[in-house]
């Protein structure tokens, strides 16, 4: 799980050009969006993009996107539940 | 699709409506449409007056309308807002007199974003390609 955590943040900060960013300065519960990493819904659909590409996880629905994108952790619960699928 | 039909569907008016004709359109999939420049366009008199060009910019805005066909509901009432450009490339000019052919198809879409891949083309010949993200909002009319 730590493993996957670790290319979790590895594709945001390469998907998002996060530069000078590594992924261990990335928080797993700290707010993906406002607070925290301060992304925005632009940055939303860049990663729905590189988590498809990247994992072969589609997020198609928008609740259920929002809900993973909470942090790290959540996402890549989420990811590691349907890539698994 | 035409004149009042286009408006019906864009909230632009004179002098921003930069879509004429709408020759194919499967909402959500695929759009190709049509701007044709006459000398008469007001920003010819400046951009530039010597030698009467299109301003890149106004490709983008081009696609960007034509990306307000991909919606399946109209858009008339509401807004739709370009929210990203990404790796626009402006290949060649285009002139008074050109036909212009604006395709965009989606490749994302999450929430009230969708981000297209647009291209602008004159007799077979690519003048303009560029991804565009944009919002669309329930609202008073703007801009896209």
């Amino acid at each position: 799980m730590s493993e996957l955590k670790t290319e979790v943040k590895t594709m945001i900060i390469e998907r998002l050009k996060l530069e000078g960013m590594t992924p261990d300065q990335i928080d797993d519960t700290a707010p993906l969006f406002g607070e925290g990493l301060g992304l925005d819904s632009i940055d939303a659909l860049e990663l729905v993009l590189g988590i498809e590409q990247h994992f072969g996880v589609k997020i198609e629905d928008e609740a259920a996107g929002l809900q993973a994108f909470k942090n790290v952790e959540s996402l890549t619960a989420f990811i590691a539940e349907h890539r698994a699928a | 699709m035409n004149g009042e039909a286009i408006k019906a569907q864009l909230p632009h008016r004179y002098p921003f409506l930069l879509v004429d004709r709408i020759l194919e359109r499967e909402p959500g999939i695929r759009v190709v449409a049509e701007k044709l420049l006459t000398i008469n366009e007001p920003y010819f008199q400046g951009h530039f007056a010597e030698r009467p060009l299109l301003p890149g910019v106004l490709m983008l805005e081009m696609l960007a309308q034509a990306g307000g066909f991909l919606e399946s509901g109209p858009l008339a009432g509401k807004a739709i807002f370009l929210a990203q450009v990404l790796d626009a490339r402006f290949k060649a000019a285009a002139f008074p007199g050109d036909k212009l052919r604006l395709e965009v198809n989606p490749d994302a879409s999450f929430g009230d974003l969708m981000r297209i891949q647009g291209t602008v083309s004159c007799d077979g010949r690519v003048l303009c390609t560029a991804k565009l993200v944009l919002k669309s909002a329930a609202g008073p009319e703007g801009v896209a």
